[in-house]
C-alpha cells in the first residue's frame, strides 16, 4: 500500500495509471452557467435514457465516476 | 454514469439497492463529449483506458450548470447531501445530524455536520456548517475588515488528518459605515458558513480497519456582532463534534481484501472479466503491457521502501 503526496492509500503503486487524478489546470466540463449537452444511454435496467427529456423540469445531478466494478 | 455495461450496472444497483439511473456509457462516448475522458491512462492501459476525471455537475430546470465538483483526486468525493443541497440552493440541517451549539443572547450558533450519518472515510467529504441566527439590527462581518474589527471565521483544529476545502462564505451586503466613510461586509438574520472536509493519513486509510471507533473534530469559531450604534466584544468559541469512524465499501475483487475495507455483497469478478475482455478484443498485448508496467511499478517501490529501511536502520 503506497501512500501518495495527498495522504490517501490505494491497492496499487504510486504511478499506476489506476491512480491517476486529475491535473491542475485540466479541462472539467461545463461550466457554472453552461447549458448541459443532451445525450442518450441505455441504463442499468436496459431502458433508454435521454437527459434532458427524461429529466423534464427537474433540477438533477449528473455524476460521473470511474467504475461499479472495479 | 460510467462504462461499465448494463448488465454490472443491474447487478450493482440491485446489490446496493440503488433506484436512481445508472447509466452505461460502454464506449466513453459522452466521457468524451463532456471532455472529461482521463487522458493520463493511455489506450496501453487496457481496462482501465476510457474512465473520465470523477466529478458531479449539478443543473437547474433549463439543464444549465449550477455547481460543479471536480477535484486533484479520485479520492475526494461529495456527499449526496451536498449535491441535493446545491440542487436546491439551501443547506438543509436535520435534527438528527451530528450538531452542537453555543453563541450569545440575540446571537444563536449552531454548528452540524452534513453528509451521510457524518461518518469519517477516506476522502469522502462531508461539510461542517456553522449557521448564525441573529436578532433583528446585528450584523456580522465578512472579510476584509478594518483594523479593530474582527471578521467572521471558522477554523478546524483537529484531529491530524483531517484535511479542509476552501470555506464557502455567503455573499455579504455593504453596509455604509458614516464615521469611518467605507462600506463593510455584512451578514444579517441567518447565514451559514460551509468547511468541506474530509480524512486521510492515518486517520482514514484503506491499509487498515480503524482502531478507534470514534474521532473528534474540534474547531473554532471567531466572530463579532454590532448593531447601527454599537459593538459586542469579538467572540472565540470552541466546539467539538465526535463522529465514528468508518471503512470503504467495495466491490468484491481479490486486489481489495486484505485491506480495511467492508467487503459489499456485489462480486464483481465476472464483470470485470467482460470489462478486460471487452477492452483487449481489439489488441490483446495491451493487457500484457499494463501487466508489465504494474510489475515494473510494484518493484520500484519495494525499492524504495527497502532503500527507506536501510537508511533508517
Amino acid at each position: 500500500m503506497e501512500r501518495d503526496n495527498l495522504g490517501f492509500d490505494a491497492p496499487a503503486p504510486i504511478g499506476h495509471p489506476v491512480r491517476a487524478s486529475m491535473p491542475e489546470g485540466a479541462y472539467s466540463g461545463p461550466a457554472i452557467g453552461e447549458h448541459l449537452p443532451d445525450f442518450e444511454l441505455p441504463d442499468a435496467f436496459g431502458s433508454t435514457i435521454r437527459f434532458h427529456t427524461d429529466r423534464g423540469n427537474s433540477r438533477a445531478a449528473l455524476v460521473f465516476y470511474r467504475s461499479a466494478v472495479w | 454514469m460510467s462504462y461499465d455495461d448494463t448488465k454490472a450496472l443491474r447487478e450493482f444497483a440491485e446489490a446496493q439497492r440503488i433506484n436512481y439511473p445508472l447509466l452505461s456509457d460502454q464506449d466513453s462516448v459522452v466521457i468524451k463529449q463532456y471532455g472529461i475522458l482521463n487522458t493520463l491512462v493511455s489506450k496501453d492501459d487496457a481496462f482501465i483506458y476510457g474512465i473520465p476525471y470523477p466529478g458531479v455537475f449539478v443543473c437547474d430546470e433549463s439543464g444549465r450548470v449550477v455547481s460543479k465538483f471536480f477535484h486533484d483526486s479520485y479520492k475526494k468525493r461529495e456527499s449526496p447531501e451536498t449535491l441535493i443541497d446545491a440542487a436546491l440552493g439551501h443547506i438543509q440541517i436535520e435534527d438528527d445530524l451530528p450538531q452542537t451549539s453555543g453563541g450569545e443572547s440575540g446571537i444563536a450558533i449552531t454548528a452540524a455536520i452534513r453528509g451521510g450519518d457524518g461518518s469519517l472515510r477516506q476522502g469522502i467529504i462531508r461539510q461542517l456548517i456553522v449557521r448564525f441566527r441573529l436578532k433583528d439590527g446585528l450584523h456580522l462581518y465578512g472579510a476584509p475588515v478594518p483594523s479593530g474589527l474582527t471578521a467572521t471565521k471558522v477554523t478546524i483544529l483537529g484531529p491530524n488528518g483531517l484535511h479542509t476545502l476552501p470555506t464557502r462564505y455567503p455573499p455579504t451586503t455593504p453596509l455604509h459605515h458614516k464615521t469611518l466613510g467605507i462600506d463593510l461586509h455584512v451578514w444579517s438574520n441567518e447565514v451559514d458558513i460551509v468547511v468541506p472536509f474530509y480524512p486521510a493519513e492515518d486517520l482514514a486509510t484503506e491499509a487498515e480497519v480503524p482502531l478507534q471507533p470514534f474521532a473528534s473534530i474540534d474547531f473554532e469559531v471567531c466572530y463579532q456582532a454590532c448593531n447601527e450604534d454599537a459593538c459586542l466584544l469579538p467572540q472565540t468559541q470552541r466546539f467539538s463534534i465526535e463522529l465514528p469512524l468508518d471503512v470503504v465499501d467495495v466491490p468484491g475483487l481479490s486486489i481489495h481484501r486484505g485491506h480495511g475495507q467492508r467487503e459489499s455483497d456485489y462480486d464483481s469478478t465476472p464483470a470485470m472479466r467482460r470489462l478486460i475482455w471487452r477492452k483487449i478484443r481489439s489488441n490483446p498485448l495491451r493487457l500484457l503491457k499494463l501487466a508489465w508496467k504494474t510489475s515494473r511499478l510494484k518493484r520500484h517501490a519495494k525499492k524504495h521502501q527497502d532503500k527507506k529501511k536501510t537508511l533508517v536502520e
